[in-house]
């Protein structure tokens, strides 16, 4: 806010941007998450971070 | 003698269930190895931010032991975590590791880095005087930080040497190399 | 009146435009226009650029400056660390916001150069590689962002006024922002290497 109760350029250049960028970036990670429980359960039968090589 | 019972030990841990999983898991050994290497950002970047303060590089206006103080918790979770996850790339894959002439130059600096570590915080604990809102630290203070940056910097390069085979025992017909490497089985076959 | 408004918001319309042009460069198909021809680039910086022979040439050479790489990164991940986990009022509690901020920009600024000049030599040193992954092009995209937002935005925001002035959610916005851009940095990052 500036003197005049209104918001000013720098909060709203501040809250837009980080809204677009955080917005991308957690699509990208809840993506990559997402594609990688989807592989590992491809891989292993159940999500597992790694198998008994014994019984592959 | 110390060789041989080191690569004992590697093949022993080699032999190990949890050590094939690890390798041969889609992206067990690569997390491990991220997380070991994006964990620098928490345990080296709060340490260096400290040893810059002291040289009066970064935030001469508040005092030295505030920054030492409170970044001190950071730094040490950092280097738990990556210390927990070197163990387990260790562990993952022993016997090249351990026969790393690298790894071992590594593990050296490591120890002198917390002897240094050790030296500095017993001089920050004596130090006397109103130095502390000083914009540069005390002399024997300014060299434990350059020695502490001089072997991080140390630590870290030869951790990124570690996975090339420059010198690795099959490479090489050095015997100091050889020995220093650990590369027991090249060295009875010269 | 439009001159005005234009230079009274001038920031946040430039947001708003790079973020058009983006949408338009994505939708037009510029993207997918532009790409074919940047591989010859990649492959002259590989193979006929200095810094690229260099990298392909001397396998040391090349790993030092990785290492040299990581320690930038780990300079500029802390400097983000403790100012932005102070914004979220987790450490420095008794050292006044405003301090850090300014404090560790200048660190972070030296970090961030270290960091790309770096990167350049190692992206060089396997240009015909990284051209073709996309977890390469996601990392320049957020490093162009996460350095457009850290320089133009979030410090000129948080050096404006005292934190006391500006919204509290608005600070923790831009702190938890600046630490997730540098993690996908760091991550992408080494993601390259297994790919």
């Amino acid at each position: 806010m500036n003197e005049n109760g209104k918001i000013d350029d720098k909060t709203i250049a501040a809250l837009s941007s980080a809204g677009i960028i955080l917005g991308g970036l957690l699509y990208y990670w809840l993506g990559e998450g997402q594609s990688t429980v989807e592989l590992l359960e491809l891989a292993y039968g159940s999500f597992k971070f790694f198998n008994n090589p014994l019984v592959f | 003698m110390i060789n041989e019972l080191l690569l004992q030990f590697a093949h022993w841990m080699e032999a190990q269930e949890y050590s094939q999983m690890l390798v041969a898991g889609y992206y067990s050994y690569s997390w491990l190895e991220a997380t070991h290497v994006l964990t620098l950002m928490v345990s080296i970047g709060s340490l260096f931010i400290i040893d810059f303060r002291m040289l009066g590089w970064v935030m001469p206006n508040v005092p030295a032991s505030t920054i030492a103080a409170r970044l001190h918790k950071p730094m040490i979770i950092g280097f738990v975590i990556m210390f927990i996850t070197g163990a387990l790339l260790v562990y993952a894959k022993p016997v090249e590791t351990i026969q790393s002439l690298w790894f071992r130059m590594k593990m050296i600096l490591l120890l002198l880095a917390f002897i240094n570590a050790w030296i500095f915080n017993n001089r920050l604990k004596s130090a006397k005087g109103n130095w502390d809102n000083d914009p540069v630290a005390p002399g024997p203070l300014r060299t434990g930080a350059i020695i502490s940056l001089v072997l991080w910097c140390g630590v870290v390069t030869l951790g990124r040497y570690i996975p090339y085979d420059w010198v690795d025992c099959t490479n090489t017909t050095n015997t100091t190399i050889l020995w220093a490497a650990g590369c027991v089985d090249q060295l009875n076959a010269l | 009146m439009l001159g005005s408004i234009l230079s009274q918001y001038a920031r946040s319309l430039a947001v708003f435009a790079v973020f058009l042009l983006m949408v338009l460069v994505e939708a037009l198909g510029i993207r997918e226009a532009i790409y074919p021809g940047l591989e010859s680039f990649f492959n002259w910086m590989n193979q006929s650029s200095w810094i690229g022979v260099i990298g392909t040439t001397y396998g040391s050479v090349y790993a030092t400056v990785e290492a040299l790489h990581l320690l930038s990164m780990a300079v500029l991940g802390g400097t983000v660390l403790a100012t932005d986990l102070r914004l979220l009022g987790m450490i420095f509690k008794d050292v006044p916001s405003e301090t850090l901020v300014t404090g560790t920009h200048k660190c972070f600024r030296w970090a961030l150069l270290m960091a790309i000049l770096t990167g350049i030599f190692c992206a060089a040193g396997v240009g015909n590689k990284v051209y073709f992954m996309e977890v390469f092009w996601i990392k320049m995209l957020v490093l162009i962002a996460g350095s457009c937002f850290m320089l133009f935005i979030k410090q000129p925001l948080l050096t404006s006024r005292p934190h006391a002035q500006i919204n509290p959610w608005t600070i923790r916005l831009v702190a938890v922002t600046s630490m997730l851009i540098w993690f996908t940095v760091a991550a992408t990052g080494r993601w390259i290497g297994f790919s």
